[in-house]
């Protein structure tokens, strides 16, 4: 009953998305509240990475209806409050001419006026948002020479350069060592309890933050929407949807 | 070699183009779309034909055959599953031919067309320099109004695009300004050397591994020494200046490349 009196950031309605012939999403019914911390799961192929791309009109659904802040996709104007790490956002170009500076500044321009220049506020917060990452020490380095997890951290700093209400990360480990991927986690916990932002988190691993997460999502074309993840990673249901992978989460967690 | 006019022309519509080419350059090198640069100038030279042949002023067609061309290439490449460089390969290819055949039909093959094709600080008129300060300006200043977000953009399009810019409108103007900077350069560099012009000093430049400032000022300050440089020698030596432009922005490329191996 509580849920009823939070606020709804996102809300999809019966998303059906089809490709000749094939359902990649049936029937996906779901909600994402202010300041969660939500953990989307599934196999490869599932669906995960579609179902956020329709969240950013990155791809149109075949029917359904999404709302974002209580308006429609389509007359949305604030997208500076929605940040986004893709996948592969730690593995891009390694030779592009960036500073991490120079990326993290690219949070702010969606927000700026046409002719306007870059001011001190925007420069103080692009500065907190890279110390927020623990990246300020490496402001003038240039992005291509920083590990992996140094990396992932600047994308997620330049995420935090527009002031966003929602953070969605898919995947954003690709290519990243356990110690830096742990204090990674650490970060993010912060930011969703302290700066009161939402987290959406999609992964394949979700043992090391289960004590983190409020609700976890499994897609495999369907949705199964788990309220305690920790008792959801021996559910039934999530055996069917998983096959052998949940037997792996499982003994998992049992190792902790 | 200034007490010439001709020369004078040539100095000012070549430094402008060199600042032209270099700024768009960087945009479209990093967005890994150097291929336009040579499918624009080929489309360009349909442009040239037409106006050779019916005798309207050749560069303005050229600008207008130009946008046309990269507006139909977005169209393609975005409503069309095809390759982006196979589009350009064909489009590249295609306009060639029909230049070919207008030229061949109007009986218009001849010198004028050659200084097209290779450039010709020679053949810088009043008229071209007007045309080259007033369309090169707009084209600048939207570049210049625009480079934040055609950075983001070329860094990482679908973030850039969820974070509420407006990216296929700006892709869009891109092309459209690049068209415009190469069919005003064709006079100087020519149809067939001015994607070097472009993208060389912005390669060069990268070699550096600078930030996007830095680059872009490194890569812009190649473009002038290469044009600059490139001139005086066409001049004194009798080079064709296209040519030599290119050669001096290859020397820098080479130089840089061996300059910052790892």
């Amino acid at each position: 009953m509580q849920l009823k009196f939070r606020t709804p950031i996102f809300e999809i309605e019966n998303l059906n998305f089809i490709v000749r012939g094939q359902h990649i999403l049936s029937d996906i019914t779901l909600q994402i509240f202010a300041s969660e911390y939500i953990a989307i799961i599934g196999p490869n192929g599932g669906g995960k990475t579609t179902l956020i791309r329709m969240l950013l009109r990155l791809e149109k659904p075949t029917s359904g209806n999404i709302k974002i802040f209580g308006k429609k996709l389509s007359d949305f104007k604030e997208w500076h409050k929605i940040g986004y790490v893709p996948q592969r956002a730690s593995l891009l170009d390694e030779n592009f001419p960036a500073t991490v500076e120079d990326i993290v500044k690219m949070g702010r321009i969606s927000q700026r006026k046409l002719f306007s220049t870059f001011s001190k506020k925007d420069k103080e917060i692009v500065d907190d948002a890279m110390s927020k990452m623990d990246v300020l020490n490496l402001k003038h380095k240039m992005i291509g020479t920083l590990s992996g997890g140094q990396r992932q951290r600047v994308m997620i700093a330049r995420a935090l350069a527009s002031k966003p209400e929602i953070l969605i990360l898919d995947e954003p480990n690709t290519g990243v060592d356990v110690v830096s991927q742990n204090r990674f986690y650490k970060l993010l916990q912060k930011l969703n309890k302290e700066d009161k932002i939402t987290i959406v988190f999609i992964t394949h691993d979700i043992g090391v933050i289960v004590d983190d997460i409020a609700r976890m999502f499994t897609i495999n074309q369907k949705a199964i929407v788990c309220n305690n993840p920790k008792e959801a990673l021996s559910c039934e249901e999530m055996s069917e949807l998983y096959g052998v992978e949940a037997h792996l989460l499982h003994n998992h967690k049992h190792e902790h | 070699m200034f007490e010439y006019d001709f020369m004078q022309r040539a100095f000012l519509a070549g430094i402008f183009i060199a600042v032209l080419a270099s700024v768009s350059g960087t945009f479209v090198v990093l967005k890994r779309y150097s291929l336009i640069s040579e499918t624009l100038a080929h489309s360009a030279l349909v442009g040239v034909a037409v106006g050779l042949v019916a005798g309207y002023n050749p560069l303005w067609m050229a600008v207008i055959v130009s946008l046309l061309s990269a507006w139909l290439i977005e169209y393609l490449r975005v409503s069309f599953s095809l390759y982006s460089d196979s589009i350009l390969s064909i489009l590249l290819s295609g306009t060639l031919a029909v230049s070919i055949i207008i030229v061949s039909v109007g009986g218009a093959f001849n010198n004028s067309l050659f200084s097209y094709l290779f450039g010709s600080i020679l053949s810088v008129s009043e008229d071209d320099l007007v045309t080259i300060f007033v369309f090169g300006g707009i084209a600048l200043a939207v570049l210049l109004v625009f480079s934040r977000e055609l950075y983001f953009i070329a860094y990482d399009e679908e973030v850039a695009k969820t974070s509420g810019i407006k990216v296929k409108f700006l892709s869009f103007l891109l092309v459209s300004v690049v068209a415009i900077i190469i069919a005003l350069s064709i006079r100087v560099v020519g149809t067939l050397l001015i994607g070097a012009l472009m993208v060389i000093p912005t390669v060069s430049a990268l070699q550096y591994r600078v930030g996007f400032l830095p680059t872009v000022l490194i890569s812009l300050f190649f473009a002038l020494f290469s044009v600059v440089v490139g001139m005086t020698l066409s001049f004194y030596f009798s080079l064709p200046s296209g040519a030599t432009i290119v050669l001096c922005v290859i020397f820098l490329f080479i130089f840089s490349l061996v300059a910052n191996k790892r």
